[in-house]
C-alpha cells in the first residue's frame, strides 16, 4: 500500500499561508501508560502547553489508558496537578478547561484483547460525536516488557489500521527502548512491522526534540563558515558528553537491567554522533536526513572491547553531589552488591569515512557526574607554523565549538584573541550564544515538538528502525563482553566527580583530555 | 567554625542551586532597575579566578584578600570562586557555598562590568572531592587562574592536581608560603608564579633600565660580587631580587622567561598590583637615590641591592 504521509501529500489549499505545525488534523491521542511518571512530567505538559499555544487542532481527545481503574475526572484531577508540577507555564484554565473537556481514560490490560476492543469503541464513538474521521495518534510509554502485547492487541483490533492509505492514518510513538540489543531490536522492529509500516511508526528520542540539537544542523548547513573545515584537514577531535548529576535514586531495579550503555549511549548519544558527523542530506526531508545518519552509523568502526581498547566503564561511589555526601551505586535501593551494570560509559569511535578517518569521536555518559550537562564539542586542529608559540605572552587555546544541549541552551566558540596593551599577548576569549538571552528562556520543550510532529507527520526528528538497529549493531559486542567479564574491568569514580580513571585513559593516547563543561 | 568564610560578603545558598541562586540574584538586582548582566552583555567573563585561602589566613586576611580579587576583576571580568577551608570540623562532610555579584560602572553602557564570586567553605573530609565541586563552579574553555594564599603545607596543596595542571598559572607568595614551596615538585612548575618577584617588577624594571647604560661586558668582566642586604620583612624579595641574574633557583621562578623585559607582566602583576606603576613615585625615587648617594637607605627594613662591579660603579 502506497504510504500517506506529510512529505508526499499536497497540502489543503485552506492551510497554505499556515505554518506545518499549525495544519495538525482532527486527532485523538492515546497515551499507554497513562499512570505513569513520563506521563505526569513530559506528556501532559507537552499537550497543555501545545493547547496553550493554539497548536492543537480543533478537534482534539486525550485517552489514557492503563491498567489501574482510574476515573474520567480523576484522570483530569490528576492531569492538571501534572501541569501545575511539571509545565514551563502556569495552569491557565481556560486552556486547560478545553482540553480537559475532551479528556478521558480507559482502563485495561495490555495483554487484554477485549479491552482494545472497548478502547477502538471508545475511538469510534469520539469519531461519531465528531462526525468526520479522526486520527489516532497512539503513545506507548510503558515498560518494553509490555510493548509487544500492546502491539498485537493494536494489530487484532484493526486500530493499528485504522484510516490506513488515506490521510488520517493511524500513527504510533514509541518510547525508548527500543529492544536491548540488536537481535531484541530486530525482534521488536519485527513486532512492529508485522502491524503497522513504517511510515505510521516514530521512535522517539526527546534529544533531537532539544532546540540545540536541531540547531546543529542549521548552524553546519545554514553558515557557510563550519562545513568547509568540517573534516579531518581541520578537526582534531569531537567530545559528546551527556552528564547527569542524579544517581538511580528509586530506579535501581530498572536501570540494574539496563545500565548506562543501553540507557543514554546506544540512543541519544549516538543520535548526536549521527547528527554532528552526517554528510548534507539532499533536502530537510525526514527521509533524506534518517538516510544520512543510517549511513554515518555503518561507517563507525566495530569497537575493541578488551583492555586498552575502544570502551570504558565503571561505577559511581561515594563523594559529594551538589555540596553533598551521596551513597555510592551498590549502596543504593535494589542494587545488588556485586552488581556488573555500569553507570558510566565512555566510547572512542573511529568513523571510517572520508570525512572523519583519523578524527576520534569520543563519548561518555554517566550518572552522578559533577554536573548535569548535555554538550557537543568539537575541537579544531591548531594553525600551522608558530608565529604565535604558546608561552607566557601567548596563552593560547584551541578553538573549541561546542553545543550545549541542556541546561541553558547555546553554543560557544573559543577564539584567541589579542590583550589589549603595549605588547601583544594572547588570551582565549569566548563568543557565546545563548537560546535563553536571546530568545528568552520560555522555548517549547522536546516533548511539545515531538508530540506535535507526530500528529502532523514530520518523522523527521524521530528514529528509523534501521537506525536503531545500526546503533544496536555497534553497542551489542559491547554489551556482550561486559557481561562475560562480569565486574572485571569495572571502573569506579566518586560521585560528583567527571569520571573514572579509565575513561581519562581512552583519550591519553591522543594526549586529549575530557572537557569539564 | 568558619571564621574565614563568614567573614566574606554574600548570600549563603545550597551549593546545587549556585547557577541558579546567581541567576536570580542578577534578576532581582534588573528588576530594582540596576544592571542585568544577561541582556547588557555586561558579565562578560574572561577568565577564572580561584582563590584557595589556606589554614594560616585569618579572617581579616580573608576580607583583605577577597578584595584584591574584587580590585583584579574589575580589569579582568572574571569568574571568582574564593575556597574557605575550615579549620576545625566535627566529621562534617557537606561543602556550604555563597554567593556574591558586584558591578563596576564605566563611563559608558558598555564599560559595566559585572562580576561573580562563589565561596566554597569545606571540611577536611570535602577536600578528596573539593575540584569536582570547583569546575562546576567554573566558565569552561577560558583561562584558570589559581591563587593559594598561605597554605599550611607543600604537599597538601599538591593535591589539587586539576587546578594545579588546568591553571595557566599558579599563583604563591614566597614571602608566606612554607619553605619548600619554591623547590616542591609541582605538577607544572612551568606554570608556578611567585607573587614576590611580581612585586618586584618596578625594582627589576629600574634596576635594568639604570644597568642598561653600560656595556654588558664592562658589567659581566668587571662583576666582583652581589649583595642584596634586608630585613626579616624582605627576606624573601631579597632572595629573590638575588637571583635577579643568577641561575641558582629554578630560572621560572625567578627569570623571564627568554630573558625578555616585561616578558611575564600578566596575572600575578594583577594580583601585586604593580600594573602599570613602574613609574610610580616611591620607585622612581629609589632609582634616583642609587644613582646618586651609591646607597640605598641604611635602614634594613628595605631592600638594599648592592652590585660591586668596577670602582666607580656602585648600585
Amino acid at each position: 500500500m502506497r504510504p500517506c504521509h506529510m512529505a508526499d501529500t499536497q497540502r489543503h489549499p485552506f492551510l497554505q499561508g499556515l505554518s506545518k505545525h499549525r495544519g495538525a488534523p482532527p486527532t485523538v491521542v492515546v497515551i499507554f501508560g497513562a499512570s505513569g511518571d513520563l506521563t505526569a512530567r513530559k506528556l501532559i505538559p507537552a499537550v497543555y502547553n501545545l493547547g496553550h499555544d493554539n497548536l492543537l487542532p480543533a478537534d482534539f481527545h486525550l485517552v489514557g489508558y492503563g491498567r489501574k481503574a482510574i476515573p474520567d475526572a480523576e484522570f483530569r484531577t490528576l492531569a492538571a496537578a501534572a501541569i501545575k508540577e511539571f509545565s514551563r507555564r502556569e495552569l491557565d484554565a481556560a486552556v486547560w478547561d478545553r482540553i480537559a473537556a475532551n479528556t478521558t481514560y480507559v482502563a485495561g490490560g495490555y495483554d487484554e484483547r477485549a479491552a482494545f476492543d472497548r478502547l477502538a469503541a471508545h475511538i469510534a464513538a469520539i469519531e461519531q460525536k465528531t462526525g468526520r474521521e479522526v486520527q489516532v495518534l497512539f503513545y506507548i510509554s510503558t515498560p518494553p516488557s509490555v510493548f509487544a502485547p500492546i502491539l498485537d492487541n493494536l494489530g487484532a483490533s484493526g486500530l493499528a489500521a485504522k484510516h490506513l492509505g488515506r490521510p488520517h492514518h493511524a500513527k504510533v510513538i514509541i518510547e525508548k527502548p527500543f529492544g536491548r540489543d540488536l537481535d531484541s531490536a530486530r525482534q521488536l522492529n519485527t513486532t512492529i512491522r508485522s502491524v503497522f509500516e513504517e511510515h505510521q511508526v516514530y521512535r522517539i528520542d526527546h534529544y533531537l526534540g532539544k532546540e540545540t540539537v536541531q540547531d546543529l544542523l542549521v548552524q553546519r548547513f545554514a553558515n557557510a563558515i563550519f562545513e568547509p573545515l568540517w573534516n579531518r584537514n581541520y578537526i582534531d577531535s569531537v567530545q559528546i558528553t551527556v552528564a547527569e548529576e542524579v544517581g538511580v535514586g528509586s530506579r535501581g531495579g530498572y536501570y540494574e537491567q539496563s545500565g548506562c550503555l543501553r540507557d543514554m549511549i546506544q540512543n541519544h548519544t549516538m543520535q548526536l554522533v549521527a547528527l554532528t558527523a552526517m554528510e548534507p542530506p539532499v533536502s530537510l526531508d525526514a527521509e533524506a536526513i534518517r538516510d544520512e545518519k543510517v549511513k554515518l552509523l555503518r561507517a563507525i568502526q566495530p569497537l575493541a572491547t578488551g583492555p586498552g581498547g575502544d570502551v570504558a566503564r565503571a561505577q559511581y561511589a561515594a563523594g559529594l553531589s551538589a555540596g553533598k555526601a551521596v551513597k555510592g551505586y551498590l549502596e543504593e535501593e535494589g542494587i545488588a552488591a556485586d552488581s556488573g551494570t555500569e553507570t558510566y560509559a565512555a566510547l572512542r569511535l573511529s568513523i571510517n569515512n572520508w570525512r572523519w578517518q583519523g578524527v576520534p569521536f569520543y563519548l561518555r555518559s554517566g550518572k552522578r557526574m559533577a554536573r548535569r550537562v548535555s554538550e557537543i564539542a568539537v575541537n579544531f586542529k591548531r594553525p600551522p607554523g608558530t608565529l604565535f608559540a604558546d608561552g607566557d605572552r601567548f596563552n593560547l587555546a584551541g578553538n573549541t565549538l561546542s553545543f550545549q544541549i541542556q541546561p541553558d541552551e547555546g553554543l560557544s566558540l573559543i577564539l584567541n584573541a589579542k590583550i589589549p596593551g603595549l605588547e601583544t599577548r594572547t588570551q582565549p576569549v569566548k563568543m557565546s550564544f545563548r537560546y535563553a538571552t536571546t530568545f528568552g528562556s520560555n522555548t517549547p520543550e522536546a516533548y511539545e515538538r515531538l508530540v506535535l510532529d507526530a500528529m502532523i507527520g514530520d518523522g523527521t526528528l524521530f528514529i528509523r528502525g534501521d537506525e536503531a538497529e545500526t546503533s544496536w549493531k555497534l553497542c551489542t559486542p559491547i554489551l556482550e563482553a561486559w557481561a562475560a567479564a562480569g565486574r572485571e574491568g569495572m571502573d569506579s569514580y566518586p560521585a560528583g566527580s567527571w569520571g573514572p580513571a579509565n575513561a581519562d585513559a581512552l583519550l591519553a593516547k591522543r594526549h586529549h583530555v575530557w572537557r569539564q563543561p | 567554625m568558619a571564621a574565614i568564610f563568614d567573614a566574606l560578603p554574600g548570600i549563603e545558598v545550597p551549593v546545587g542551586a549556585i547557577s541558579k541562586s546567581l541567576g536570580k540574584m542578577w534578576a532581582d538586582t534588573a528588576a530594582r532597575g540596576g544592571p542585568a548582566p544577561a541582556t547588557d552583555d555586561a558579565k562578560a567573563t574572561q577568565v577564572n579566578f580561584v582563590l584557595h585561602l589556606g589554614l594560616l589566613t585569618t579572617a581579616e586576611d580573608a576580607a583583605e584578600q577577597f578584595q584584591t580579587t574584587v580590585r583584579f576583576s574589575r580589569r579582568y571580568p572574571s569568574r571568582v570562586v574564593v575556597l574557605c577551608p575550615l579549620a576545625e570540623d566535627n566529621g562534617e562532610t557537606d561543602i556550604r557555598a555563597k554567593i556574591y555579584g558586584e558591578c563596576h560602572l564605566g563611563k559608558t553602557k558598555g564599560d559595566t562590568r559585572c562580576v561573580e564570586f562563589v565561596m566554597l567553605s569545606y571540611p577536611k573530609l570535602a577536600r578528596l572531592h573539593l575540584e569536582d565541586q570547583v569546575s562546576v563552579c567554573l566558565s569552561t574553555d577560558l583561562p584558570l587562574y589559581y591563587w593559594a594564599h598561605r597554605f599550611s603545607a607543600s604537599v597538601k596543596l599538591a593535591d589539587y592536581r586539576y587546578l594545579l595542571s588546568r591553571a595557566k598559572r599558579v599563583l604563591i607568595d614566597s614571602a608566606i608560603a612554607p619553605p619548600d614551596a619554591m623547590t616542591y615538585p609541582w605538577p607544572n612548575p612551568e606554570n608556578l608564579r611567585d607573587l614576590v618577584h611580581a612585586r618586584l617588577l618596578p625594582v627589576r624594571q629600574t634596576i635594568g633600565q639604570f644597568l642598561a647604560g653600560y656595556a654588558p661586558a664592562l658589567l659581566v668582566t668587571g662583576l666582583q660580587a652581589v649583595e642584596v642586604s634586608a630585613g626579616p620583612e624582605l627576606a624573601a624579595e631579597a632572595r629573590v631580587l638575588a637571583h635577579l641574574d643568577a641561575d641558582v633557583a629554578p630560572a621560572h621562578l625567578v627569570r623571564d622567561r627568554g630573558g625578555r623585559a616585561g616578558a611575564e607582566e600578566a596575572v600575578e602583576h594583577e594580583v601585586a598590583g604593580v600594573r602599570g606603576d613602574v613609574e610610580d613615585a616611591l620607585y622612581k625615587s629609589l632609582w634616583l637615590r642609587c644613582s646618586k648617594d651609591h646607597v640605598a637607605t641604611k635602614n634594613l627594613g628595605d631592600l638594599l641591592l648592592c652590585l660591586t662591579v668596577v670602582p666607580h660603579l656602585v648600585v
